[in-house]
């Protein structure tokens, strides 16, 4: 494809993932900082008992680590939020079934038992509620701190393309993505990589494309895992990326609505 | 369809409008035996169709009865066997096959939908007749004169029947509110309240929610069998079962095996084939590649076994 080297488009969502693998919350507005993620992003996680996530870690710890999409559809069934940094309120059907603060011992302890009945662990697996100030358990914190710090871009254009071609409708939010973009070429973000973001008043380093995994084969709605996501795009597309990464060099507020440039000459 | 007997219809009964109770005695006159709680049976009708049906109960004569709701929406089984058998009518069953059992528990819950009724009620009776005290039964319905069975339950203080058409939609949250480890959940019931059980029970350990369903069907939408994995390196046995990818399994088994992508396409989890045939179902592998190499997150056995092993390049 013969991109433009600058197109123009617009935010059409936000999103915070406070725990990793939980519910999305969106967001009218987001102040980013040079070098730092969506603020609270994957701050916390359900670590597998029997993995290496030891609390006061300080390196990275791989996905498979966790209990996540990829391989607990689940948790996709359940309706979360964190609110005031560490109340987790999830519930079923519009019903509240736990609420518990994370930042207390209790707290964790009702949400360690809680997500080992969810996840049918035995006695002695339950999850461990990880958190580890200054990290975010971003998948590609492994790959470096500047990259687990990254916002992560989903260009909706790509998304329908996507959906066009399998003749089945395809939830952006599968993708869970910080900020949503349309009216951009659709796939013009996997030809960014090392050019510029700008959304509002804040750019960002364009820095990888994102590699898709089994966790978008989970629809959000129903926690079933109905579509081969990473299979379907590597048949019609010839790649398995959805999205872009980019790390935050001049920081501002970014708000739905805001113009988006992707300047690959940048 | 493999090894099925020959029978007749021997009785044939409308017990609603539209729901028909047919009973199948074998051609030879031998009785059938009894059969598990919930188990289904595949019948071969003489224009051609076949379809599945949960066993209602074998009779004390030794028939086998199964019940049919007409479905005019349907894709003509019903109509074939309500409107086209009549008593003395050959057809031909498949081995009854249990694939709705009942787990131990101290405490059931069993949802019937409609015509889900005949699967349920298969539960209840056998819960009963082995002397379990804790089982209570909700038998949603949209009429009484619609609903198969319903008279069985009157005055059946562990059965509620609860009709739609008078009462409005039944309120399942209060069953589902507080989540309980004794207790186990049978629902067999059409697709929307299905649904509903499943979205209001995900706080429940999934191992206790028990839906009757007729295929095994992976995460895709592929046809899924067990089969056996052997690790070369140590010979160690891992089940893999249909629900479990042979990736899970080696891991749950303690082998470390390294993966990324899960989904077939990125390559990370890939393994020495040493024996057995594989079915393929990854995007990585070539032709040649295939027949030495298996993508663990998505492929596996044609057999009932198959060894894989760590690759060594």
């Amino acid at each position: 494809m013969a991109a433009a080297a600058v197109s123009t488009g617009v935010v059409t969502a936000l999103a915070v993932y406070p725990v990793k693998g939980l519910s999305a919350q969106r967001l009218d507005s987001v102040r980013l900082n040079a070098g730092e993620g969506v603020p609270g992003d994957r701050a916390w996680a359900l670590a597998r008992a029997d993995g290496i996530y030891r609390a006061g870690t300080r390196r990275p710890v791989p996905k498979a680590e966790f209990h996540v999409l990829v391989r607990d559809e689940r948790l996709a069934g359940l309706q979360t939020r964190l609110d005031e940094g560490s109340v987790l309120t999830v519930s079923v059907g519009g019903h509240p079934v736990l609420r518990a603060d994370l930042d207390t011992g209790r707290g964790r302890g009702q949400a360690e038992e809680f997500f080992a009945r969810v996840l049918d662990l035995p006695v002695g697996a339950e999850p461990v509620v990880a958190r580890e100030s200054g990290r975010r358990f971003t998948d590609v914190s492994v790959v470096s701190d500047a990259m687990m710090n990254a916002v992560s871009f989903v260009n909706l254009a790509s998304v329908r393309a996507l959906e066009e071609r399998i003749g089945s409708p395809v939830d952006p939010f599968r993708f869970r993505a910080n900020v949503y973009v349309d009216g951009l070429p659709a796939w013009s973000e996997r030809s960014i990589v090392g050019g510029r973001i700008r959304v509002g008043e804040v750019a960002l380093e364009a820095t990888l494309t994102t590699k898709r995994c089994a966790a978008t084969e989970v629809n959000p709605h129903d926690a079933r895992r109905d579509l081969p996501v990473p299979r379907l795009l590597q048949q019609h597309f010839g790649h398995v990326e959805m999205g872009v990464y980019g790390e935050v060099r001049e920081p501002g507020e970014v708000r739905i609505g805001d113009p988006v440039v992707w300047d690959s000459d940048a | 369809m493999p090894e099925t007997v020959r029978a007749i219809v021997h009785r044939r009964r409308m017990l609603t409008s539209r729901v028909c109770r047919l009973e199948f005695v074998r051609a030879d006159a031998t009785p059938f035996a009894p059969v598990p709680p919930g188990a289904h049976v595949t019948v071969q009708t003489p224009d051609g169709h076949s379809r599945s049906y949960s066993v209602t109960d074998v009779t004390a004569e030794g028939a086998l009865a199964i019940s049919v709701l007409r479905e005019p929406s349907g894709r003509g089984g019903s109509i074939s066997l309500v409107d086209g058998l009549t008593e003395g009518d050959e057809v031909r069953l498949g081995a009854p096959v249990d694939a709705f059992p009942l787990a131990p528990a101290d405490d059931y819950l069993l949802i019937a939908g409609g015509i889900g009724i005949t699967a349920i009620r298969s539960h209840y009776r056998h819960l009963m007749a082995t002397g379990h005290t804790s089982v209570r039964v909700l038998y949603l319905v949209r009429t009484r004169r619609e609903a198969a069975y319903v008279e069985e339950f009157r005055a059946d203080p562990r059965v509620t029947v609860h009709e739609s058409a008078a009462s409005g939609r039944f309120d399942l949250w209060p069953l589902f509110e507080t989540p309980s480890d004794q207790t186990h959940v049978y629902c067999c019931a059409g697709e929307a309240l299905t649904e509903q059980v499943r979205r209001l029970t995900m706080h429940w350990r999934p191992s206790s929610i028990h839906f009757e369903s007729f295929l095994g069907v992976d995460a895709v939408g592929a046809l899924a069998a067990p089969f056996e994995a052997v690790w070369q390196p140590s010979g160690r046995r891992v089940a893999v079962d249909a629900g479990t990818s042979l990736l899970r399994a080696l891991r749950g088994a303690g082998i470390p095996v390294a993966s990324s992508c899960e989904s077939g396409t990125c390559g990370t989890c890939v393994l020495a084939l040493i024996a057995g045939e594989a079915e393929h179902r990854d995007l990585v592998l070539d032709p040649g590649e295939r027949e030495s190499r298996i993508i663990s997150c998505t492929s596996r056995a044609v057999g009932s076994e198959i060894v894989v092993g760590p690759l060594t390049r």
